[in-house]
């Protein structure tokens, strides 16, 4: 009798669960959110007994393969989209006092029910990945050495040993090899931020010899000054971004706001070693102090936005990785930093005693000059400012603080990889995808001096980087995803491919640079990372660097489409690249359209899209015609996307 | 048990693990409490904005009036203009505005708007707080309150796009970059918009192909662009989403460029008379714009009186004289906004707006007590020409929103502010926060709408708090 009332209230349930499901469908603001709904209820009535180490009944809910197993009864503990075949559904709903869950306390109200009833219907949705165990990441802080596994199919290069290993294991296939077209490309957008001349494609795709792919490399990040510059002023983009830097901005107008344009230029020309050029930022010369003193913002300004609070901030989020922005206003809640710490760190460079505030009001507390790893040493609080940022850049550029070159090797495998070992990029304290890649990453920056470009070279030399670009589903999981992932070009580099193809670069550059004046042929082309932002720029990504910033948009989006299809400029940029490649490759169509795709794509055209061009073209190209044709080039997924 | 922290960390981690979805996300729920959406009373808002500060007590608000006498003690002068009889009785309003008083019936004045004193009074710091409801600087990109219509709401007519900005210059003008700090989709991205018009009268060319460009050729431009990606052996990667979502916003874009809606944008479409009737100078034009945009199923709508440091409503001196002048700017097109609207049965479901960054004074800046840089080049004491004889200084204490339609109430008159100097909200004082509130919940979100953003919640109203002055819906 129990027992059947038991049921005929879960069939009453589940009636009422499926009837809800079906409207969900429909309705798709109702999904349920298991974050915020299911996780909470989860933790109050049942973490006691079956999450974290408590396994009562041999039952723990840490993870979905946990819930799912069940517990010492055998029975399956969540059983998607089947709430009666679900024993966690089955158990809050009997009346049976032995088996009813809680086993202290009142049942659950029907509406607890009722959601979990209806979360389990509609598949049991679980966060990737999401386990009740705390994920923080805790390595020790020094880096770890890593034992390579045995190299496999004769693949030797650490990173593949690392990543074939785990591939092997998962029995994935390794990734072939991308064309030497699609890699010359890549590798030549990457890291100089250019399209490849269609000769160098040729000559790249005619070598027969086994090294040239790390010739290739090679020579991109080589000492020649053209190669210097090139290097330099792609990667400005990406320091401009981290440094906050920009040439026009809040706070310019009325001093509150310094450039670092011409010291961070020559640090990448000179490709400046990492632990130098972090010394030189955070204990800075003139030319580099715009980076720690921040923006000065007019009027009052509220606690978490002083310059010595925007000090720490920066400071952790751009070189250690961690997130101070949650812990100036109150120890955060979803890391480990507490307000004590951020106002230590930020006091390093306070001219003045800084008091503690905890959400706007003060606390009576002073902060101590410091940082939060003194293991390995600590600033002498007693020291004048400047000491102390000495002493602090001393501290952060020590070998042993692995978070230093664990965060820009993270930063730098998911600029040229398209996803970080650790995702997202500023949440460093995440598990990383795998230790033993970032560990072994950092430590190749740290054992090369910190030199930049071997890192880079490293990564850009691997069968892992040269891979094809598979295609995948937005909901593909990190493990899902070897290889390079297709990346966006930033609004720079879409500008100077533009460039590239148009001759319609700027003639001068907005930034305070030097650039040295090539000796003997044409001056170098002046490069979008060097001028302001203008609106179509900014319509493609370019941010607003009032804060840092660490990633770009991925999606091209509707309003950027309006004005990639009839922004004015643009069409005359294209207008002025139809006269140009009309008069160099006219004026048959062929030639035109053979060009256009060697030089845009680093590929011919295939019979087909041949065919679709000169359609395009016509049998007498004019102007118009070939601007058309090179706009419908560059509106090609294969061209705006890096693959 | 686990405490709060930890908790609230595996929260963060649970949101870390949500690796495949765009970023900033929704939650469900906030404190414990379920996010319930209000019924909405509007689906479209058309914000007037009057960018530099309009004076409440020569607009919306008058006191006593005191006309220019050589010599008068400033102390004496509160209005500037007198006050005129409205279509609701015993409300008046500013001589000057004799239209938007014959309209008045149709809405609700609210004249107990205050805004903090943010210690050295800027225009571009107080606009960024009342369009984004925070107040700069923060730690990251806030949006613009029509990106978050845009990002919660979608738009109405999946066409158009969901929030368009008109009548604002974002280049060459002073305060350029703070100005754009808010005018932007800020963590929620550029699909939330802002669509930026600055010349009502070149609106169409947004639209439209670029100059030298026929449509047909422009129209062909894009067919032969995707007989070309048919073409291409790189077709093997439609499934891949960041393909599948450039080639969508280009379908997407080009749609919009090839539909009937197109020409909302296009006011020169509209009968002469009507044009005439709106055309003030560009303002008025953006507003028969914005008519045409919301007909034709625009979101969110703004138009500016434009804000340049020192024009327009940013009197530092001649304030009676440029304020006489905009008040011929706004008053016919404003009121015939209204009137159209109606006409076309919109109203109900259109909520007008007007408001500005805060209010001015005679004598006052920011509020009594402020240590605010007195920044007005006219003097305290005594007037000495008509350039003295205005409302030279910011005032943070006091001013007036009015609001239309949109299921606001009509002929209604809700707060109040003090008769004598200073004129401080002295009934039911609204915060930004609050008139957000009451925005969104006008269109049906929740003011405790809340996104996570770098591991934290962001709310639409500051902390989840703002609550909706209820009293103004009929």
């Amino acid at each position: 009798m129990i027992v059947a009332s038991g049921s005929s209230l879960r069939a009453a349930v589940v009636a009422a669960v499926l009837a809800a499901t079906t409207a969900a469908a429909e309705e798709p603001a109702a999904a349920i959110d298991f974050a915020h709904e299911i996780v909470p209820l989860l933790e109050k009535r049942c973490g006691e007994c079956h999450i974290g180490d408590a396994r009562q009944g041999g039952f723990s809910m840490n993870t979905l393969e946990a819930t799912q197993a069940g517990g010492d009864s055998g029975l399956a503990g969540l059983v998607p989209g089947k709430a009666d075949a679900s024993e966690i559904i089955r158990r809050i709903t009997s009346t049976d006092p032995d088996e009813r869950m809680p086993s202290d306390g009142e049942p659950l109200p029907a509406a607890e029910i009722e959601l979990l009833a209806a979360w389990v219907a509609a598949g049991g949705n679980w966060e990737p990945g999401f386990s009740f165990e705390s994920t923080l990441w805790e390595p020790p802080l020094a880096l770890r050495p890593v034992t390579l596994p045995e190299p496999i199919n004769g693949r030797e290069h650490p990173i593949d040993r690392v990543i074939d290993a785990v591939a092997r294991a998962q029995g994935r296939e390794l990734l072939p090899a991308a064309s030497d077209r699609q890699f010359i490309r890549r590798v030549s957008l990457d890291l100089t931020g250019l399209l490849p001349s269609p000769e160098e494609v040729e000559a790249y795709a005619a070598d027969t010899s086994p090294g040239k792919r790390t010739a290739l490399v090679e020579r991109l990040l080589g000492d020649e000054p053209r190669a210097r510059l090139r290097y330099a002023e792609h990667w400005l983009t990406f320091w401009n971004d981290l440094l906050r830097n920009d040439y026009t901005g809040t706070g310019f107008i009325t001093g509150g706001r310094k450039q670092i344009t011409s010291w961070l230029h020559q640090a990448l020309v000179d490709n400046t070693p990492y632990d130098a050029f972090v010394r030189e930022l955070i204990a800075p010369s003139e030319a580099s102090r715009g980076f720690i003193d921040g923006i000065v913002w007019r009027g009052t300004v509220n606690s978490s936005q002083t310059v010595p609070i925007q000090f720490a901030q920066n400071v952790g989020q751009t070189f250690l990785g961690i997130n101070l922005k949650c812990a100036s206003c109150h120890d955060s809640f979803v890391d480990r930093w507490t307000l004590q710490e951020t106002y230590d760190l930020a006091a390093v460079m306070a001219a003045e005693p800084l008091e503690l505030h905890r959400c706007e009001k003060p606390t009576g507390v002073m902060a101590r000059p410091g940082w939060m790893f003194s293991d390995l040493g600590q600033v002498d609080p007693a020291a004048p400012p400047e000491e102390r940022l000495t002493q602090l850049a001393a501290l952060i550029t020590h070998r042993d603080n692995g978070w230093l070159s664990r965060n820009l090797a993270n930063r730098i495998w998911a600029r040229l990889m398209g996803r970080g070992i650790v995702h997202p990029v500023d949440a460093l304290r995440t598990q990383p995808w795998n230790e033993d890649l970032l560990e072994l990453l950092a430590a190749d920056l740290v054992e090369h001096e910190w030199d930049i470009k071997h890192l880079l070279h490293t990564i850009c030399t691997s069968e892992a980087y040269a891979a094809v670009t598979p295609a995948f589903e937005r909901s593909a999981s990190s493990s899902d995803r070897f290889g390079p992932l297709p990346r966006r070009l930033t609004a720079e580099q879409f500008f100077d491919c533009l460039w590239q193809l148009t001759g319609t670069a700027p003639e001068k550059p907005d930034g305070e640079v030097k650039r040295p004046a090539a000796a003997g042929d044409e001056p170098a082309m002046v490069r979008a990372a060097l001028v302001k932002c203008t609106p179509l720029m900014a319509a493609l990504g370019r941010p607003n660097r009032d804060q840092v910033v660490t990633s770009r948009p991925t999606d091209l989006t509707t309003l950027e489409a309006i004005e990639l299809a009839n922004e004015q400029s643009l069409a005359d940029q294209l207008a002025q690249g139809g006269e140009k490649i009309l008069a160099e490759h006219g004026p048959s169509p062929e030639p035109i359209a053979e060009w256009l795709f060697a030089a845009a794509l680093s590929r011919p055209p295939t019979p087909p899209e041949l065919a679709a061009c000169l359609d395009l073209l016509g049998q007498q190209p004019t102007t118009q015609t070939v601007a058309d044709c090179l706009w419908a080039v560059m509106m090609l997924p294969e061209f705006q996307l890096i693959r | 048990m686990r405490s709060r922290r930890d908790l609230l960390k595996s929260l963060a981690a649970a949101t870390t693990a949500t690796l495949s979805l765009p970023e900033p996300r929704a939650r469900a729920s906030t404190a414990g409490q379920p996010i319930e959406h209000p019924e909405p009373k509007a689906d479209a808002i058309i914000l007037l904005w009057m960018a530099g500060g309009m004076a409440a007590p020569d607009n919306l608000d008058p006191k006593r009036y005191q006309p220019f006498e050589k010599g008068l003690a400033v102390a004496d002068v509160i209005s500037t203009f007198p006050a005129i009889p409205t279509a609701v009785d015993g409300v008046e309003i500013c001589q000057g505005l004799e239209e938007i008083a014959s309209v008045l019936d149709r809405g609700t004045l609210l004249r107990s708007h205050v805004q903090p004193d943010l210690g050295s009074i800027l225009h571009s710091r107080h606009q960024y707080h009342w369009h984004t409801g925070y107040v700069p600087p923060q730690t990251v990109a806030c949006p613009h309150i029509g990106a978050w219509m845009s990002r919660v709401l979608g738009p109405r007519n999946p066409v158009m796009p969901a929030f368009i900005n008109i009548g604002q210059r974002l280049e060459g003008i002073g305060e350029n970059e703070e100005i754009k700090a808010f005018t932007t989709g800020g963590f929620f991205g550029s699909e939330c918009g802002p669509m930026n018009l600055p010349y009502p009268d070149q609106a169409a060319a947004a639209v439209r192909p670029p100059k030298g460009m026929q449509p047909d050729r422009f129209a062909s431009r894009y067919d032969r662009f995707k007989q070309l990606l048919k073409a291409s052996p790189h077709g093997a990667y439609t499934s891949d989403f960041h393909q599948e979502s450039m080639l969508r916003s280009l379908d997407n874009a080009h749609r919009l460029l090839s539909a009937k809606e197109r020409e909302a944008f296009d006011i020169s479409r509209e009968p002469q008379e009507v044009r005439e009737r709106y055309d003030t100078g560009r303002f008025g034009r953006g507003c028969l714009l914005a008519r045409r945009l919301v007909e034709q199923g625009a979101r969110f709508v703004e138009v500016t009186t434009e804000y340049v440091p020192f024009l327009h409503w940013d009197t530092h001196e001649r304030g009676h004289e440029t304020v006489a002048r905009m008040h011929a700017e706004i008053d016919r097109p404003i009121a015939t906004l209204i009137r159209d609207l109606e006409a076309r049965g919109l109203l109900d479901r259109t909520l007008v707006v007007i408001a500005s960054e805060f209010s001015r004074d005679m004598i006052t800046e920011g509020q009594p007590g402020s240590t605010a840089t007195d920044q007005a080049k006219s003097p305290k004491d005594f007037l000495q020409e008509p350039s003295h004889y205005g409302q030279h200084r910011h005032f943070t204490g006091g001013s007036t929103v009015a609001l239309f339609g949109g299921g606001v109430k009509r002929g209604f008159v809700y707060g109040k502010t003090a008769d004598e100097r200073p004129c401080m909200a002295i009934e039911n004082p609204v915060s930004v926060s609050d008139l957000h509130a009451t925005l969104f919940t006008a269109m049906g979100i929740s003011p405790r709408t809340v996104y996570d953003i770098e591991s934290r919640p962001f709310y639409a109203t500051e902390d989840g708090e703002g609550r909706a002055v209820e009293a103004i819906f009929g």
